[in-house]
């Protein structure tokens, strides 16, 4: 059994803060939900993960995107990029970057449940037979429009010119609602117990879910915070129609040891 | 009741050539007393890319020595894949015959589709389409057994008129078999006569359950092959020593190990959403029934 080697004070420095562990769950309603999975290179297998946590073979990186229409924190989009992993015996999902477009979600996403998450442009538009996702910076929005279409290839890799990530998928094939399996994420962060892996498990209740052929146009390895991320082999992307409950906090996990032996109940 | 013993020939960290080596022959020999103690049959995996969980993409290869070493075990080739990305129906069939000459009659073979994205993903496979030509391989190897003079044109294999040589030396040929881990593959098991190759560690209540289902449907089912095979085949964990509290201190541990390493593997269903894989796995539902909120293995 193989597990993380990334060191936790280096991980720690960038981990958001939650001061109290709250108690009510939050409710996003109206939610276009883009999942992507996507195979990494080797190198980021164990590097980019805690040790309490363990790869799967091959890596691979889950990348996920909201546009959210009813919430708490207002209307706002939001994209997460997360490493597939196992904690314990668990599929899980490590959070290494999050982007939300408004201040009130970045605030609700970091303080609540520990995404790393900074403000960015975030704009998912789903056509006919078309989605695009694309994740900016700062804003470079022009011409183009800010849903992706018009947009050519970065083949820099998005660097230079603010773009952290953009994803153009085509032809939605129709699943049952059933057929998406979402998978928890394990955000790190400051927490009143100390620094742990806080335990996030979003429940979906989608009314259309969709398959469809991605591409990875451009992905920012560095602006989502780890560089060792190169999701080189697209393996799958669905959108779906939903609305999504986040549950309060429940367990945590100490990052530096196994689950069996670091996982404390919160509530 | 037959008993046997069933190898996904696991390899721990750290890897080298001569563990590898190692667990190879360690097998071997333990083939060879299982043999000679009574055991009914050895069943050998077909997995691709497992690292540590099974080191065993070639069971035909290693069923051939186990052959070539014992005198009455039956060997069990469980299971091959039947995605034509990962093995030719024809080969198939020629392999199994050839393997059962070799073992002069004592091949059973399985038939499996594969259920992580390690390994379709790595043959480029397409998730959507694997029980289709599961389906098609059942039907086309035992024809190709006991036909001389074979064609077909499905939906996705297609062959002109060939005679498939060599024929197997069980008449009319070897006891066909399918995996079944996926709830639900154990009546596509009955309504085909093909035995119910049970290999999850699932609890005693589910084993139970899919076994009468099976057992309930297999009597009106329409064979594959030219005999029904009605066979049950479980596995369960078993670490014998005379001593209770030594065999449970060195065999749980075992058990944990192999059931985290099954909960390690990166199943279709988490990578790919489709409507053809429906669950996670096997052992990971056992474990998390009785684990920590992470599911970690029970001490």
């Amino acid at each position: 059994m193989i597990s993380g080697t990334a060191s936790v004070d280096e991980l720690a420095a960038g981990a958001p803060e939650i001061a109290a562990f709250g108690t009510e769950s939050v409710r996003l309603g109206g939610v276009t939900g883009l999942s992507l999975v996507a195979e990494l290179r080797r190198p980021a297998r164990e590097a980019v993960l805690p040790p309490g946590l363990h790869p799967i073979v091959p890596p691979a990186m889950s990348l996920q995107a909201w546009d959210v229409t009813e919430s708490p924190w207002g209307a706002f989009s939001a994209a997460f990029v997360r490493v597939v992993c196992r904690s314990g015996a668990r599929a899980r999902t490590f959070c290494v970057g999050a982007a939300a477009s408004t201040a009130s979600a970045v605030q609700g996403l970091q303080t609540q449940f520990g995404f790393p998450a900074r403000h960015a442009d975030v704009s998912l538009r789903r056509h006919y037979d078309e989605v695009g996702l694309r994740v900016s910076a700062e804003s470079d929005i022009g011409g183009g429009g800010s849903d992706g279409r018009g947009k050519g290839h970065d083949g820099g890799g998005g660097r230079g010119n603010g773009v952290m990530l953009s994803v153009s998928a085509l032809d939605p094939d129709p699943l049952s609602v059933g057929d998406l399996q979402h998978v928890g994420s394990m955000n790190l962060a400051h927490t009143p117990l100390g620094l742990r892996l806080v335990q996030v498990e979003t429940h979906h209740e989608p009314s259309r879910v969709e398959r469809l052929a991605a591409r990875i146009e451009a992905f920012d390895a560095a602006a989502w915070g780890q560089p060792l991320l190169d999701p080189y082999w697209v393996v799958s992307c669905s959108v779906s129609l939903e609305d999504v409950e986040i549950p309060a906090i429940r367990f945590v996990c100490d990052p530096a040891l196994p689950a069996a032996e670091g996982t404390e109940r919160v509530q | 009741m037959k008993f046997g013993i069933f190898y996904e020939l696991s390899v721990p960290r750290p890897f080298s050539r001569a563990n590898e080596w190692l667990t190879y022959h360690n097998a071997l020999e333990q083939c060879r007393v299982a043999d000679e103690l009574g055991f009914d049959h050895v069943w050998a995996v077909e997995h691709h890319f497992l690292e540590e969980y099974s080191h065993c993409p070639a069971p035909e290869v290693f069923l051939t020595a186990v052959a070539a070493q014992t005198q009455r075990i039956r060997v069990g080739h469980g299971a091959v894949v039947c995605v034509p990305e990962m093995n030719n129906p024809i080969r198939v069939a020629e392999r199994a015959a050839a393997l059962d000459i070799i073992s002069n009659g004592r091949l059973e073979l399985g038939t499996a589709r594969s259920s992580t994205w390690t390994e379709l993903g790595g043959f480029c496979a397409d998730p959507d389409d694997t029980k289709k030509t599961w389906d098609e391989f059942c039907r086309v190897i035992p024809q190709m057994w006991t036909r001389d003079d074979f064609g077909w044109q499905g939906a996705r294999f297609e062959m002109p008129a060939r005679n498939v040589i060599p024929k197997p030396f069980q008449e009319p040929h070897p006891p066909m078999w399918v995996t079944v881990t996926t709830p639900g593959t154990e009546l596509d098991a009955a309504e085909r006569g093909l035995g119910c190759l049970g290999v999850s560690a699932a609890p005693f209540a589910e084993q139970e359950r899919r076994t009468k289902e099976y057992c309930r449907r297999v009597a009106n089912c329409d064979p594959v092959g030219s005999f029904v095979n009605d066979q049950v085949h479980t596995l369960n964990f078993l670490y014998c020593h005379e001593d209770y509290r030594q065999a449970a201190a060195l065999g749980l541990p075992m058990v944990g190990a192999f059931s985290m390493s099954n909960a390690h593997l990166y199943f279709t269903r988490e990578a790919y959403p489709t409507r053809a894989y429906q669950t996670l796995g096997n052992a990971g539902a056992a474990l998390r029934s009785r684990g920590t909120p992470n599911g970690s293995a029970p001490r």
